[in-house]
């Protein structure tokens, strides 16, 4: 039996990547990777930012399924969990503090690494990726020398990119050398643009874009030491690797910075590569998928029976993946923080087809992406095609009622 | 006992007590202080302090404790019992400024406006932006006023240069400065001095296993389960009727019942634009 390494990538988009297509050179690496890989081309997040994409990628389930919860509700299922109590060992090193002890994210590990004991920086409030592979390393240097040593499950989240943007030069360099910004320039920007949402000026909305494409080509370094960690214990030849972001970013595309309660593309639009060492060239896979189907794949690749309590379907073995229809909601938030007076945003996929309901206003909207891939023309009032897709969404609109 | 701590106990207080010697090397005892919270890490750490300044016959530094006014009335009773008991003349640190404004009554709002100048500075320089608060001891704005403030405050009128600690290695799970000595630079508010903290290579285990061999007094709420002592309502036992010491130290946490994890990701998240 293989290991099963998940690497997900915060507020990372799919179009900075190489492999999906971005001429700009940031993720080498990764890109390196995709001969060993199936690549997704259409794999959707179920939520636009962490609390509601991670009860998706983690617990094969939506994250209104059970209330408006701050915390992880203890009636879902954490992949973690199942896979413990099958005898896999099972590690989390991440530093997001969405998903930390306090938050309930720590059920089902053997290892749980959150970094909530340790000290961080005052201006990037987390453990950046070299501290994390450091985590990894260690676990894995006396993993690995154990008598009884099982497969596992290792999961590890990066949060280098996600706000505040703050590079080091060395990657700004390989970005634009001729940004000429100090770190407390980068931080007002944080605080008086993106915090403000403040998308008036277009060369500052370009500028931040170019921070922010300086912490993917930081993030894909990371991405190669882990790797190399990997290899120097000899579990890379073991192991299958998931790859995957929990959402995206945006850069003014809708008129907003950062990742708020909305269901375009450039929040919900994943990157999702499954690498195998014995794999020989890329298999591109371009139906469309969801994150509620990461736990159940992994759950396939552990040989394990599926789980009813789980919403998703295995992607593997790729020719018994069902095409269907996605689902996706969240609290429309239009601020960083979610407000209890902000109402839930829904949506609904089928193959180029996205439906949106916003319960705030009531409004409905549905882009063809094929046709319209920056979502501008919305074709609620005028396609044929809007009362059936609506007729799809709406029982998920109404699930408890 | 068994004979694998019997053998290796000894080594670590040695450790410890190397460290205690180095640090009155380096520093006039008058100028150093030992912090003492009542909990079993610091009172271990000054059971070893004060080993060694009874073997050098040094006078031990002066002890501080820190009454974030939310303390539990088990702990001031057991500070207050030891000090007797250890001839310790031990000094009590308190931001009474902020206790006048909520009337010492957790819970209450502080209006920022009614502090006094230091510690309006203070919120300032943590960019603490609200106009109130509610008087908590773990909460991001009283934590800061309750503790470092008065932290820093006490090592600036007494002109101290090395601070005794009882940071523990194993507690900070990725420390990247893993050394006894650390120097703290002067900063805005912040006075210039060096921690020490001579326990630093224990762990959870350890420190219980000295305290049994040695019979070092502990206070009575770890019997009744709880694994790391803060302020009284942010603090709950780890499992409940089952002494600190009879628990899987190893694999479940030691701060678990604190609610500064709470506390600690919400920082994190104001930090990240999330609150």
């Amino acid at each position: 039996m293989k290991n099963v390494i998940f690497l997900t990538i915060d507020a990372l988009r799919k179009d900075v990547l190489g492999c999906y297509g971005n001429k700009d050179e940031l993720t080498p690496f990764i890109d390196s990777l995709q001969d060993k890989c199936i690549k997704f081309t259409n794999a959707q997040s179920t939520g636009p930012y962490t609390q509601a994409s991670f009860p998706g990628i983690l617990t094969s389930s939506y994250y209104l399924e059970y209330g408006r919860q701050k915390k992880c509700s203890p009636k879902r299922t954490l992949i973690s969990e199942v896979l413990k109590k099958s005898g896999i060992t099972t590690a989390a090193f991440h530093s997001n503090p969405y998903l930390c002890d306090y938050f309930g994210w720590n059920r089902g590990w053997d290892i749980f690494y959150d970094s909530m004991q340790d000290e961080v920086s005052d201006t990037v409030p987390y453990i950046k990726g070299d501290g994390i592979n450091h985590k990894v390393d260690q676990w894995l240097s006396s993993y690995i020398k154990n008598d009884n040593y099982r497969p596992f499950f290792l999961w590890t989240h990066y949060m280098d990119i996600h706000e505040p943007y703050i590079p080091a030069r060395e990657y700004l360099d390989k970005v634009d050398p001729s940004i000429d910004l100090s770190e407390d320039e980068m931080l007002i920007l944080f605080k008086g643009i993106i915090l403000k949402r403040d998308i008036s000026n277009q060369e500052i909305v370009k500028l931040l874009k170019k921070l922010y494409d300086a912490e993917v080509r930081e993030t894909d370094d990371y991405v190669k030491e882990f790797f190399k960690i990997l290899e120097k214990y000899g579990v890379l030849k073991d192991s299958v690797i998931i790859i995957t972001a929990d959402h995206g970013d945006e850069f003014g595309e809708h008129n907003s910075l950062s990742h708020d309660g909305k269901m375009y593309s450039e929040l919900i639009n994943s990157p999702l590569l499954i690498y195998s060492n014995n794999r020989t060239s890329v298999k591109v896979y371009d139906k469309l998928v969801s994150h509620i189907d990461i736990s159940p794949t992994i759950i396939y690749l552990f040989g394990l029976e599926p789980l009813k309590e789980f919403k998703g379907h295995s992607l593997l073995p790729l020719e018994n993946y069902p095409q269907k229809g996605i689902f996706g909601e969240a609290i429309g938030k239009t601020s960083s923080h979610e407000k209890e007076t902000d109402k839930p945003i829904y949506f609904y996929q089928e193959d180029d087809l996205k439906i949106i309901y916003r319960e705030d206003d009531q409004s409905w909207e549905m882009y063809d992406l094929n046709r319209d891939p920056q979502e501008l023309n919305n074709l609620i009032n005028t396609s044929a095609k809007s009362e059936d897709m609506k007729k799809k969404l709406i029982p998920q609109i109404n699930r408890w009622q | 006992m068994n004979e694998e701590v019997k053998k290796r106990n000894p080594e670590l207080i040695e450790k410890s007590k190397q460290v205690v010697r180095e640090a009155f090397e380096k520093y006039d005892p008058d100028k150093c202080a030992i912090t003492w919270t009542g909990g079993k890490d610091s009172t271990t750490n000054l059971w070893i302090i004060r080993q060694v300044c009874l073997e050098e016959n040094i006078d031990l530094p002066q002890v501080i404790t820190i009454d974030e006014g939310d303390a539990f009335p088990e702990i001031t009773d057991f500070l207050v019992t030891i000090s007797k008991k250890w001839h310790i003349d031990l000094k009590w640190l308190c931001n009474f400024n902020v206790l006048k404004c909520c009337q010492s009554h957790l819970g209450n709002d502080i209006q920022v406006k009614d502090l006094d100048e230091r510690n309006q500075a203070e919120l300032k320089r943590i960019e603490f932006e609200f106009e109130s608060f509610p008087f908590e001891a773990e909460s991001y704005a009283g934590n800061h006023l309750m503790k470092t403030v008065v932290l820093n405050k006490f090592i600036e009128e007494s002109n101290t240069e090395l601070l005794f600690m009882a940071l523990r290695r194993d507690e900070q799970v990725a420390r990247k400065e893993d050394e006894y000595f650390t120097h703290h630079e002067a900063g805005y508010l912040m006075p210039e001095h060096t921690r020490v903290s001579p326990i630093l290579h224990f762990t959870e285990r350890d420190i219980w296993e000295n305290i049994k061999l040695h019979n070092i007094p502990y206070c009575p709420l770890y019997k009744l389960g709880y694994r790391s002592l803060g302020a009284r309502t942010a603090s709950n036992p780890g499992e409940v009727g089952i002494p600190a010491w009879e628990q899987d130290l190893e694999n479940t946490p030691e701060r678990a019942g604190r609610r500064q994890d709470k506390e600690k990701a919400m920082e994190r998240l104001r930090k990240l634009g999330y609150m």
